[in-house]
């Protein structure tokens, strides 16, 4: 039993994989459909006044909308570029 | 008046129509008055799967555009006397459904039926739309792969955003999960996504699992429901899946693999 | 002569409806006077004449008469200089495929058949308005032919057939190799379950004897 346990665990299975492709993925579509219509494009105007001082990536803006039983929370991120810009992003945001 | 179910999905192919054909069959078995409609316009197969092919004179469109009645076009199943087909048109495209046309069909046959099921077609085009629309409620139908439960999520904010009831702000369309195409023997080797990955993602109560069975194709190419295939796995995982939406409880089958002998087990990897 | 029977009071719908039909068959609908009838609606129904006329003429067709309706609508109606119809039905051309109404008031011109050198596929539709019809190749499942005259198709005959769609009886489908859905000669029609073994996959000829429906092996 061990013995074939860690033959079969050797590999990362593909439906693990695929299992959390998927909770990512539609966590991140459950949260476009409730968004209120005008968050894309309030996203993309950001970003261009953005660009007109600095130079920033597409996804260097993220918009998250709350909402609680009274009051609804407009949470907006930006992340500037450092210095160097193209520096790779810290690797342990990244994996688990 | 009948409770109106529609059989739905997003991505194409994983088992709608198949679905659709058996739960028909199955209620109409324990004497539940049952009509299943194609909305495939253009594309129609549920004149097939139920062997009724050779039968259709008038279709759903015929009776929207009320060139026929409805019961000049609904063909009565030879095998059980409770179910009646309302076929879809073939040479026709899905512009001609309406929302009135189509509220108008249902509500005439809610008089007739205690259930009415709607075969969508895949995507979430009008034809989907309007198949979803009016319903009371919904079998969402996924296979356990990615694209498959990603589209069965989208399907069901739409059910939950767009269908009358979410419009009317009545109580929403009661959403159940089928499961089909499933793989015990895959899921075990980690090739495929398990009930419970899938449950876990998409949050919805479980109205069965459909094993992937030979069974089905030999069905189909017979005209036959795969519920009337009460040999096969399928057919019975269908069978539970009727009892399960008429309120019984009964524990799920089919979702482990079929233990060969020791023998097998050793030499068969 | 047409006749617009209303049976809701939403021309918007309506108009949908019917611009469904005249893409069916636009000629027979180009100039064609037709009369409105509102006699399956109550009296106190509200209707759009104003709205119908307009959708009308855009398609092509010229408002002649109004049927049925209330004193109001009756008035509106003179005004547009609609001729006022009593209640009773007066005979009718209804526009779907299997009816079966009178024959026009004189005899077409005789017109060119219509040749089809091409495979008719499931979900195609094909019309010879006012003509017979001739298929050298293959009609498959799903597939529909029509044609106010004769059928006659030279490839096998998997989807339906419906010859005089106008209700002439005399029409007739000729087919090499009979496979078809349905087969129709002016609104009668026989399914394929209802084929005769002896006929199915041979050359025949389809026709009315009074108003029976025949399947004839040649
Ligand atoms: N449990 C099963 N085991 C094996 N094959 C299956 C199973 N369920 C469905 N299939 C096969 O999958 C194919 C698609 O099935 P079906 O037509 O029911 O899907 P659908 O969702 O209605 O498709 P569409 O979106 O095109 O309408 C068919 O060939 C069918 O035989
Ligand atoms: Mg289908």
């Amino acid at each position: 039993m061990g013995l074939l346990s860690y033959f079969r665990s050797a590999r990362p299975k593909s439906a693990q994989v695929a299992k959390e492709r998927l909770q990512i993925l539609v966590a991140h579509e459950r949260q476009m459909r409730d968004a209120p219509s005008y968050l894309p494009q309030m996203q993309r105007e950001l970003l261009a006044v953005i660009r007109k001082y600095v130079h920033v990536n597409d996804d260097a803006i993220s918009i998250q909308m709350e909402q609680d039983d009274n009051h609804e929370i407009l949470e907006v991120n930006i992340v500037l570029p450092e210095d160097g810009a193209g520096r790779t992003k810290t690797p342990e945001l990244r994996g688990n | 008046m009948a409770r109106i179910i529609v059989v739905t999905s997003g991505k194409g192919g994983v088992g709608k129509t198949t679905t659709a054909a058996s739960l028909a069959m199955g209620l109409a078995l324990r004497g539940n008055r049952t009509a299943v409609i194609d909305f495939d316009v253009g594309l129609r197969n549920l004149d097939l799967i139920m062997g009724c092919e050779r039968r259709v004179v008038y279709d759903f469109v015929n009776v929207i555009n009320q060139e026929a009645h409805l019961r000049q076009a609904l063909i009565r199943d030879k095998r059980c006397e409770d179910l009646y087909i309302l076929p879809a048109s073939q040479t026709r495209d899905k512009e001609a459904l309406t929302k009135e046309g189509v509220g108008r069909v249902l509500e005439e046959m809610s008089e007739e039926f205690d259930y009415v099921i709607c075969d969508s077609p895949a995507g979430i085009e009008k034809g989907a739309f309007l198949a979803m629309y009016y319903a009371d409620d919904a079998i969402v139908v996924s296979n356990p792969e990615v694209s498959s439960v990603r589209d069965a999520d989208r399907m069901i904010g739409i059910l939950s955003s767009k269908s009358r009831r979410a419009e009317l702000g009545e109580e929403p369309i009661k959403e159940h999960l089928l499961l089909t195409r499933y793989d015990p023997k895959r899921v075990e080797r980690g090739e495929m996504l398990s009930v419970d990955d899938v449950l876990e993602i998409l949050a919805l109560p479980l109205l069965g699992v459909i094993p992937e069975s030979q069974a089905v194709l030999n069905a189909s190419n017979e005209g036959i429901p795969v519920i009337l295939d009460e040999k096969s796995n399928a057919g019975q995982a269908y069978r539970d899946a009727v009892a399960r939406y008429l309120g019984e409880d009964l524990p799920q089958r089919f979702i482990r693999p079929e233990r060969k002998g020791l023998i097998g087990r050793l030499f068969g990897g | 002569m047409p006749i617009v029977r209303l049976r809701s009071t939403d021309m918007m719908t309506v108009a949908a409806q019917l611009r469904r039909s005249v893409e069916r068959a636009p000629e027979f609908f180009r100039r064609a006077p037709v009369v409105i009838d509102v006699s399956a609606l109550p009296d106190e129904a509200e209707i759009n004449l104003a709205y119908l006329l307009g959708q009308l003429q855009q398609m092509g067709m010229i408002p002649v008469a109004l049927r049925g309706g209330g004193p109001a609508l009756r008035e509106l109606a003179a005004a547009q200089r609609l001729a006022l119809l009593a209640d009773a039905p007066v005979p009718e051309t209804r526009v779907t495929e299997t009816s079966s109404p009178p024959p026009p008031p004189s005899p077409p011109p005789p017109s060119k058949a219509m040749l089809v050198t091409q495979p008719v596929r499931s979900g195609q539709r094909i019309y010879a308005r006012g003509s017979d019809l001739v298929v050298l190749a293959a009609v498959g499942y799903g597939a529909e032919i029509m044609a106010d005259g004769h059928i006659h198709v030279y490839g096998t005959l998997r989807g339906r057939a419906l010859a005089g769609v106008h209700g002439d009886k005399g029409c007739r489908i000729f087919c090499r190799d009979l496979q078809a859905e349905l087969v129709s000669i002016a609104g009668h029609y026989r399914i394929s379950e209802d084929l005769d073994e002896a006929v199915r996959g041979r050359t025949v000829q389809v026709y009315m004897r009074d108003t029976a429906l025949i399947i004839e092996a040649f």
